[in-house]
């Protein structure tokens, strides 16, 4: 089943740009290369967030991104629709966040979070010293925290998703979720003490 | 901070079955290193609730100065979040052209579909002969087509087109498969000399009809 709900409207549309991420997903397994370009370009900013704080570092994050989409435009002839397109894109780069960060050394240096610099590994501008310090805290204590409760944390807190969205990306029930969700607030909540 | 060291709550707490929320904590159960307050509820719940607004909330939980302070106690945290949601965040452009010109370079053909020419010496590739009759399917208003395959007929150039559709529902629908199969047959005939004998059609979503700005279906949003 293709998703529902898509916008109509006269003059727009031929490009694909006012689609539904299964039927542009459908056409893009059949080799039209635009319908996944409209796919990249509605996805690939939320991807990229997740990215970065699975990974660190914008860079990474950047190549694993890359490499997810590649490999979701290779599986797309057997993309079943089983999950939506956003769950499965979502699962790709996960997949792929947690090969990068196997392969590489701890993805954050203390030096490279800390160090003040007209844009920060975020790639945003200097906020004040202290949020500053704040946030690569948090970062921090991000790394540290068990790979699953990080997902967790992630997609609800940075992505927005909802606990039955992040249930189907990380294939675990809605309680284990909450589980890893409670879990995790409470260990940042413990690192961050030294901010409140 | 006004909650107790970590411990599984109490026996009590739970429902008759021993599994079940307890009274007045609603539908959340509970994890077994979840924390309770002095007024008896779940750290996890008071987090929840704090950091979604949407979730119904328990009126206790705004009003009692316990549930407050541990909710308070994830501020930090929460005013540090912001920081890795919002803001400039780099362009999404060059990736987007790294992945499309790997996705170019790996161009996916399919098949090789006979024109409908004397010499039968010429042919197009199926995808872009798919590309172009969606086109000519979603010229008709309140259809967008999905899936486009071609199924040769007989031993010679003719073809049979299988496709799928996304209809709005404003107009009867065998009307407007009517059109896009019209609209499908000129455009195989004149823009592709392809010599379609039929088109089949299966209509497998609806199309919504438009209110007039739809945030996260803009080009780049969601």
């Amino acid at each position: 089943m293709i998703d529902t709900a898509v916008a109509l409207s006269p003059g727009r549309g031929l490009g694909g740009r006012d689609l539904p991420d299964g039927l542009l997903a459908v056409r893009a397994a059949e080799g039209d290369e635009e319908a996944f370009a409209v796919l990249v370009q509605r996805h690939g900013r939320p991807l990229l967030d997740l990215a970065r704080c699975m990974l660190g570092n914008p860079q990474d994050a950047e190549e694993a991104v890359q490499d997810a989409f590649v490999s979701a435009w290779r599986r797309l002839p057997e993309y079943r629709h089983s999950a939506e397109f956003h769950t499965w894109m979502h699962r790709i780069t996960v997949n792929r966040c947690l090969t990068m960060r196997h392969r590489r050394p701890p993805p954050l240096s203390l030096d490279t979070v800390a160090e003040p610099a007209a844009t920060d590994a975020w790639g945003q501008p200097a906020r004040s010293a202290e949020q500053e310090a704040a946030t690569a805290a948090l970062v921090r204590a991000l790394g540290e925290l068990d790979t699953g409760q990080r997902l967790c944390w992630i997609l609800r807190e940075v992505q927005g998703l909802s606990y039955k969205q992040i249930s189907h990306v990380t294939r675990s029930s809605e309680q284990a979720v909450r589980g890893r969700l409670f879990r995790a607030r409470r260990s940042l909540q413990e690192a961050m003490g030294p901010w409140r | 901070m006004a909650v107790d060291e970590p411990h599984a709550p109490p026996p009590e707490s739970l429902g008759a079955d021993g599994t079940g929320p307890k009274p007045g904590a609603a539908d959340v159960p509970s994890f077994a290193d979840d924390v309770v307050t002095p007024c008896g509820r779940l750290l996890s719940r008071i987090w929840e609730q704090a950091r979604d607004t949407a979730q119904a909330a328990d009126p206790h939980i705004s009003s009692c100065p316990h549930c407050r302070e541990a909710a308070e106690g994830l501020s930090a945290v929460t005013a540090a979040s912001q920081a890795l949601r919002t803001g400039d965040r780099p362009g999404l452009e060059a990736l987007a052209d790294r992945v499309m010109n790997i996705v170019r370079a790996e161009v996916r053909l399919g098949r090789l579909l006979p024109l409908a020419d004397p010499d039968r010496a010429l042919r197009i590739a199926e995808s872009a002969a798919a590309k172009v009759l969606r086109q000519a399917a979603d010229r008709v208003p309140g259809a967008r087509a999905a899936a486009c395959r071609f199924v040769p007929v007989g031993d010679g150039v003719d073809l049979r087109v299988t496709m799928t559709l996304a209809a709005a529902l404003d107009r009867p629908l065998p009307d407007r498969i009517h059109q896009v199969r019209r609209s499908v047959l000129r455009s195989a005939g004149q823009d592709l000399g392809l010599a379609v004998t039929a088109v089949d059609i299966t209509v497998v979503d609806v199309l919504e009809q438009e209110p007039p700005c739809r945030p996260g279906l803009t080009p780049g949003g969601a």
